[in-house]
């Protein structure tokens, strides 16, 4: 936030008792500030009002919220989620994490370095189009990616596959970038003045530095993988989304519940797998 | 080893050997754990790709060029027509985040370990309510939400909401428990309540931080609101499944584009707003 110096009287005039006041903002940027302020809250409430909002239902809303929960969607079906199929289908999605994290990782570290204004081969070309590619690749959401797969390969698991590598790549690859912006250049100099060319000042002028972080970002990439592979299904992309795809529409709430419930627990495990395993890696430092 | 060597001498050689057993034991290590994921590569490969794919379907490279073709083109005729959705999605992902801010309150008050209220019933609580919420898919709380207020933007942006609490409570938490405790303890020896703690020592150190994991998380719900119309939440995700249903495989390059668009924009609102913040 910018924020003005005390107001002191100007030019040294005998000051007034009414500028004694301190204010934070004085007169141009006050009206800058508070504009702003006003914009930003009138275009939201323009936006509520445009979207027809049912703010009257609100108040009902925890209520129906309650009623929802407890007459259709519990008890949970815990059974449905312990059976062979579905528990085969778990197994599956996290495949799909695996391979879509580790094919999206391999994707995103030249994309990394392409990207990194510091290292990049060329600031004018392949900078701009690697930033490009990473940007897009992040931009579309994980369940489009799935959508766009699935009609051009069919259903199945590969479509997720590829959904997450593209995903995983785009969201890695900005990480990658960052952290290799981020490192000492000294090393890198050094080797530059001994005559290596741009591989060899990578692999051992910036590699070094920035492993530790990658694998930081690569196991939390496998997480945020496995987040994702559990909704891909969703569009067919295989997986345990389908499952869920299924009991939506057929309106077995009960199952839905059972299902909701192993994805939060398998994220809760996938995350404090990815947590421990972090913490080791950043341990050997 | 010869027996001139000096003990010292002796000393050091039996240091590198320890070394070298280390780092001998240390490749094995390693080498057990490149074979143990290289062999689950391939098993995964094995069951996702090669068993699961529908390879007749698929038929041959040319088709599935051919097939991917389809996207290549772009339907121009649909860009009037998206306006609209794109400002709703974009409408939706300022509401979304906005209420989530506002639900993080609770969320930050309890979970960060210095100023929560009651350590073992509230914490653990706060923690619950961040994991949760970020365990959970958008599109799952979107379909929660569709069963509790119905179809429409309100859907969405209750969904967009409860998915950032987690995000942004955990970040703001986390800066809270980092700060100076200094300027908390003047406050409260000049006699201050905890509100005003909380107003005049906590809030200023922290703000910058909190205010740019909110503005990235603003970022990441315009990308994720295009995607709500998938259940039925509005924005240009309704549009592009209606284009998807209808085969009109140009509009649904159209809708990419301008989902791109969108997202650009946010983008670089949230460069310049970054900027400034901190």
């Amino acid at each position: 936030m910018n924020s003005g110096g005390p107001a002191t009287a100007k030019g040294g005039a005998p000051a007034i008792a009414g500028d004694l006041h301190w204010r934070r903002y004085k007169f141009p940027e006050s009206l800058y500030e508070y504009g702003a302020w006003i914009l930003v809250l009138s275009f939201l409430a323009w936006s509520v009002s445009y979207l027809e909002v049912p703010l009257g239902r609100i108040p009902a809303m925890f209520e129906r919220m309650v009623v929802v929960l407890s007459s259709r969607y519990y008890p949970p079906d815990m059974e449905y989620v312990m059976d062979r199929d579905y528990l085969g289908s778990v197994l599956e999605t996290i495949q799909m994490a695996y391979l879509g994290a580790l094919f999206g990782l391999l994707l995103s570290i030249p994309l990394g370095w392409f990207g990194a204004f510091n290292m990049t081969p060329s600031r004018r070309f392949v900078y701009p189009v690697a930033r490009l590619f990473t940007m897009g690749f992040r931009a579309v959401h994980e369940m489009i990616w799935a959508i766009l797969f699935v009609s051009i390969l069919g259903f199945g698991m590969l479509a997720g596959v590829l959904a997450l590598t593209f995903f995983c790549a785009g969201f890695a690859g900005k990480l990658f970038s960052e952290e290799i912006e981020a490192i000492d250049m000294g090393p890198v100099e050094a080797m530059r003045a001994t005559g290596a060319n741009q591989f060899q000042v990578m692999v051992f002028g910036v590699f070094p530095q920035v492993r530790v972080a990658f694998t930081g970002i690569g196991i939390y990439t496998w997480d945020v993988a496995f987040r994702a592979a559990t909704v891909v299904g969703f569009v067919g992309a295989g997986g345990m989304g389908w499952y869920l795809k299924r009991n939506v529409l057929q309106i077995e709430t009960e199952r839905v519940a059972a299902i909701l419930i192993s994805i939060v627990v398998l994220v809760l495990v996938s995350e404090a797998v990815s947590a421990f395993a972090r913490d080791r890696v950043m341990r050997m430092k | 080893m010869s027996n001139s060597a000096p003990s010292s001498e002796m000393g050091k050689t039996s240091v590198v050997d320890a070394l070298l057993a280390e780092r001998r034991r240390q490749r094995g290590i390693h080498l057990v754990i490149v074979i143990v994921l290289t062999l689950l590569v391939a098993w995964s490969v094995d069951v996702t790709v090669i068993q699961d794919t529908d390879w007749e379907r698929m038929g041959s490279l040319a088709e599935v060029l051919r097939s991917a073709g389809r996207f290549v083109s772009v339907d121009w005729a649909l860009f009037p027509k998206l306006v609209e959705p794109a400002l709703e999605t974009f409408m939706i992902a300022c509401l979304g985040t906005l209420l989530g801010v506002i639900i993080c309150v609770p969320a930050v008050w309890f979970g960060a370990l210095n100023i929560t209220p009651f350590k073992p019933v509230t914490y653990p609580l706060a923690r619950l309510m961040m994991t949760l919420s970020r365990s959970i898919h958008e599109i799952v709380w979107a379909l929660f939400f569709v069963a509790v207020v119905g179809l429409g933007a309100m859907a969405g942006i209750f969904a967009l909401a409860v998915r950032s609490v987690g995000f942004i409570a955990k970040m703001s938490a986390e800066a809270i428990e980092d700060i100076d405790p200094g300027p908390v303890e003047a406050i409260r020896a000049v006699g201050g309540n905890g509100f005003q703690v909380l107003l005049y020592a906590i809030l200023p150190q922290v703000l910058p931080q909190v205010l740019g994991v909110i503005i990235f998380e603003w970022e990441i719900n315009i990308r994720r609101s295009a995607v709500l119309g998938l259940v039925g939440a509005g924005g240009l995700g309704l549009v592009f499944f209606r284009q998807m249903n209808t085969f009109n495989f140009p509009g649904v390059t159209t809708v990419i584009l301008a989902i791109l668009a969108i997202i650009l924009v946010g983008e670089v609102v949230s460069y310049f707003l970054r900027k400034e913040v901190i």
